[in-house]
C-alpha cells in the first residue's frame, strides 16, 4: 500500500484524511492484506485452475417467479440523504 | 480497402415480474425507490436468492439464438465503485456464462457470430440536477442478458439489422419487450478499421446507445473520425465514448472510476447452478415459431411478397392476428392486404402496431374479408366498413346492409360493362394492341357507374370477352 492508494480509496469513499491519517492507514491496511494472504499461503501451488467447487444447486430449486410487497419509501429512505423519494449524494459528473 | 470492424454488445432486459435477486417488482415507470428491499438497496447481510425464471428466459434466449447451453453455470463479482450500485459491485458473470456460440443470420445469408450470453443485475438510475446526483433504485435488481457478438459487423447497416432481428426474436419468445425508449435494450458497440490486408486497428468503444438510428449514426461517424486519424498519420487511440445526439458526434466519455479493474471474482452468496438435459429440450420445445420461419411459410403459404410477409411479422401480435383471421377463413392474400393497407393507416406510432390494441377481433375482420373474397362487395366498400368497425368496435353487418351487398345482376353488369366500353374506344384500341394496362380505364368506368355494387372479378371477364368477341 502507498500513500497514493490510500489517497485514491479515500477519494473514492469521499473521505478525507490528513497526511498523517493516510500514513497510519499504510500500516493497517498493510496488515489486513497480510492477514487475507494467510489464506493464499494455506493453498498449495497454482490456484488460478481452481474451480468454484460446493454443491451446485439444481434449477428447480431456484426461486419461482413471483413478487412480495417491496418496503415503503420512508423505510428505504431511513437514515440516508434523499429528496423527492430520491437517495441523494454530492453531483457526481460535472 | 478500408473496412468497418464492429461487435456489439447489447443489454436485454428480461420481462420478469420479480427481480434477479429478490421478490421486488421489475414494473416500468414505479414512484422513484418504491421497488426496493434490502436485498436491491444493498444492505449488510442482505443475500440474494436467484430467480428461476431468468434462467429460463435466459436459456430460451440462448436456444432461439443458436447458442450453447452450459450445463452448470456461476454468478460472479465484478466490482467497481459508482452510485448506481449500492453494493459497490454487480452480480453478472465472468468465466461460466450460461450460454456460449450462437449466431444471428442477417438477409444477406451472412452469419454474425455471437459470443456469450450471460445473466446480471441492472444498475440503479442516475439522474444528474443541480449540485446532486439523485438515485432511484426500482431499476437497480431488473434482470439483464447481455449478449455479446463476434467482430463479424462491417457496416452501420449490417448493425441495424442485427439488433432489429434481435429484438424481433427476442419479442417473439417473449423474454422482453426490448422497448429502446424505455431502456430495456441498450447497445455498446467495439467498433475499429480495418486496412486491406493490415493488422486490425485499434477499437474504441461507444456506450449506451438508445436507439438503432442512433446507433447506426454514431457508428457511421466514428468510422469516418477514425479514418481521418489514420490519414493524419496518427494512431487511434483506445478509449471510451458516448454518442452526443445534437452535435452527432462521439465524444470522450468521463469513464467510472478505475473501469479497467472489475477485480471479478464467484459470488460466494448464490450457489453453481445445474442445468439438465431435460429442462433444455423441454424449453427448446416451448419455442414458438421464430420470425424468419415464420416470414418463409408466409411467403410460401399465403403467396404474399417477402415485404409484406416482413412488415407484417415485424410485430408478433399482428402475425397472430392475421393467421386467426385466416383460420376463420379469410383468404390470406386479401388478409394481409387490408391489415397492411386500412389497419396500419390507423396505426401511426412503431408502438401502436407493436402493441396492436384494435377493436376488431379476428373473426370479425374474417368475416369481412369473406364478403370481399366472395365478390359482394368491393374494395372500397370493405375498406370503409373496415374503418368504421376499428372505430367503433362493431361488426361489419352495421356498416353492410343487404342492399349495398346486392351486387348487379348479370344483365345490369352487362350493360354498364358495355357502355364503360362505348366510353372509352382509345383504351379498347390499346387494349387490343396489347396494352393491358388500359384496363384500368374501362374497369375505372364501371366501378363508377355500378357505384360499389359491382362484382368486379366478373366485370373484367365480360370486359375481356366483349372486346375480343
Amino acid at each position: 500500500m502507498t500513500k497514493e492508494d490510500i489517497k485514491s480509496l479515500a477519494r473514492l469513499a469521499r473521505l478525507q484524511f490528513d497526511d498523517d491519517e493516510a500514513e497510519r492507514f499504510i500500516s493497517e491496511m498493510d496488515e489486513i492484506i497480510a492477514f487475507a494472504d494467510a489464506v493464499n499461503l494455506e493453498v498449495e501451488g497454482d490456484t488460478s485452475t481452481v474451480k468454484l467447487e460446493g454443491e451446485a444447486l439444481p434449477y428447480e430449486k431456484l426461486r419461482a417467479d413471483e413478487t412480495q410487497p417491496s418496503f415503503p419509501n420512508e423505510k428505504i429512505l431511513s437514515g440516508v440523504e434523499g429528496e423527492d423519494g430520491y437517495f441523494t449524494v454530492k453531483r457526481i459528473i460535472k | 480497402m478500408r473496412e468497418m470492424v464492429a461487435g456489439l454488445e447489447i443489454h436485454v432486459e428480461l420481462s420478469t415480474a420479480s427481480k434477479i435477486f429478490c421478490s421486488c417488482s421489475t414494473e416500468f415507470g414505479a414512484k422513484p425507490n418504491t421497488h426496493c428491499c434490502p436485498v436491491c438497496t444493498g444492505q449488510p447481510g442482505a443475500l440474494p436468492v436467484l430467480n428461476r425464471a431468468v434462467v429460463e428466459y435466459a436459456i430460451k434466449a440462448g436456444l432461439a439464438l443458436n447458442c450453447e447451453i452450459n450445463r452448470r453455470t456461476h454468478l460472479d463479482r465484478k466490482n467497481y465503485f459508482y452510485p448506481d450500485l449500492p453494493k459497490a459491485y454487480q452480480i453478472s458473470q465472468y468465466d461460466e456464462p450460461l450460454c456460449a456460440g450462437g449466431y444471428i443470420e442477417l438477409k444477406s445469408g451472412k452469419r454474425i457470430r455471437l459470443k456469450r450470453i450471460h445473466i446480471e443485475e441492472d444498475a440503479g438510475k442516475l439522474i444528474h440536477e443541480r449540485g446532486y446526483t439523485y438515485i432511484d433504485y426500482n431499476r437497480g435488481g431488473v434482470p439483464l442478458i447481455e449478449i455479446v457478438s463476434l467482430p463479424d459487423i462491417s457496416s452501420s447497416a449490417e448493425a441495424r439489422e442485427f439488433v432489429e432481428k434481435l429484438q424481433l426474436i427476442m419479442r417473439y419468445i417473449g423474454v422482453s419487450d426490448c422497448k429502446m425508449q424505455e431502456g430495456s435494450l441498450r447497445c455498446d458497440v467495439n467498433i475499429s478499421v480495418k486496412d486491406g490486408e493490415g493488422p486490425l486497428g485499434v477499437h474504441t468503444e461507444i456506450k449506451n446507445l438508445n436507439s438503432v438510428a442512433y446507433m447506426a449514426s454514431a457508428m457511421d461517424y466514428e468510422f469516418r473520425r477514425q479514418c481521418e486519424v489514420i490519414d493524419a498519420g496518427k494512431k487511434v487511440e483506445k478509449a471510451t465514448l458516448r454518442y452526443d445526439v445534437s452535435s452527432g458526434e462521439t465524444l470522450p466519455m468521463r469513464t467510472k472510476e478505475d473501469e479497467n479493474d472489475y477485480r471479478y471474482f464467484p459470488e460466494p452468496d448464490v450457489p453453481p447452478v445445474e442445468i439438465g438435459d431435460a429442462l433444455v429440450s423441454e424449453i427448446e420445445g416451448s419455442l414458438p415459431e421464430l420470425p424468419m420461419v415464420k416470414i418463409n411459410r408466409y411467403i410460401n403459404d399465403f403467396g404474399i411478397r417477402p415485404q409484406s410477409a416482413e412488415l407484417i411479422c415485424r410485430y408478433h401480435k399482428v402475425a397472430g392476428f392475421v393467421e386467426d383471421a385466416v383460420s376463420c377463413g379469410a383468404n390470406a392474400k386479401n388478409a394481409v392486404n387490408m391489415t397492411l393497407g386500412t389497419i396500419f393507416s390507423t396505426l401511426n406510432t412503431e408502438e401502436d402496431k407493436e402493441n396492436f390494441d384494435i377493436k376488431v377481433s379476428p373473426a370479425g375482420f374474417a368475416a369481412l374479408i369473406k364478403l370481399y373474397d366472395e365478390g359482394k362487395i368491393n374494395s372500397g366498400a370493405a375498406s370503409s366498413a373496415l374503418m368504421k368497425m376499428l372505430e367503433t368496435g362493431k361488426g361489419v353487418e352495421d356498416f353492410i346492409k343487404p342492399g349495398d351487398m346486392k351486387t348487379l345482376s348479370d344483365d345490369e353488369l352487362s350493360e354498364i360493362c358495355r357502355k364503360a366500353l362505348e366510353e372509352n374506344e382509345d383504351a379498347v384500341r390499346e387494349i387490343k394492341n396489347g396494352k393491358v394496362k388500359a384496363m384500368g380505364a374501362i374497369l375505372g368506368g364501371v366501378a363508377r357507374a355500378a357505384k360499389g355494387k359491382a362484382d368486379m372479378k366478373k366485370a373484367e371477364e365480360l370486359i375481356k370477352k366483349f372486346i375480343y368477341e
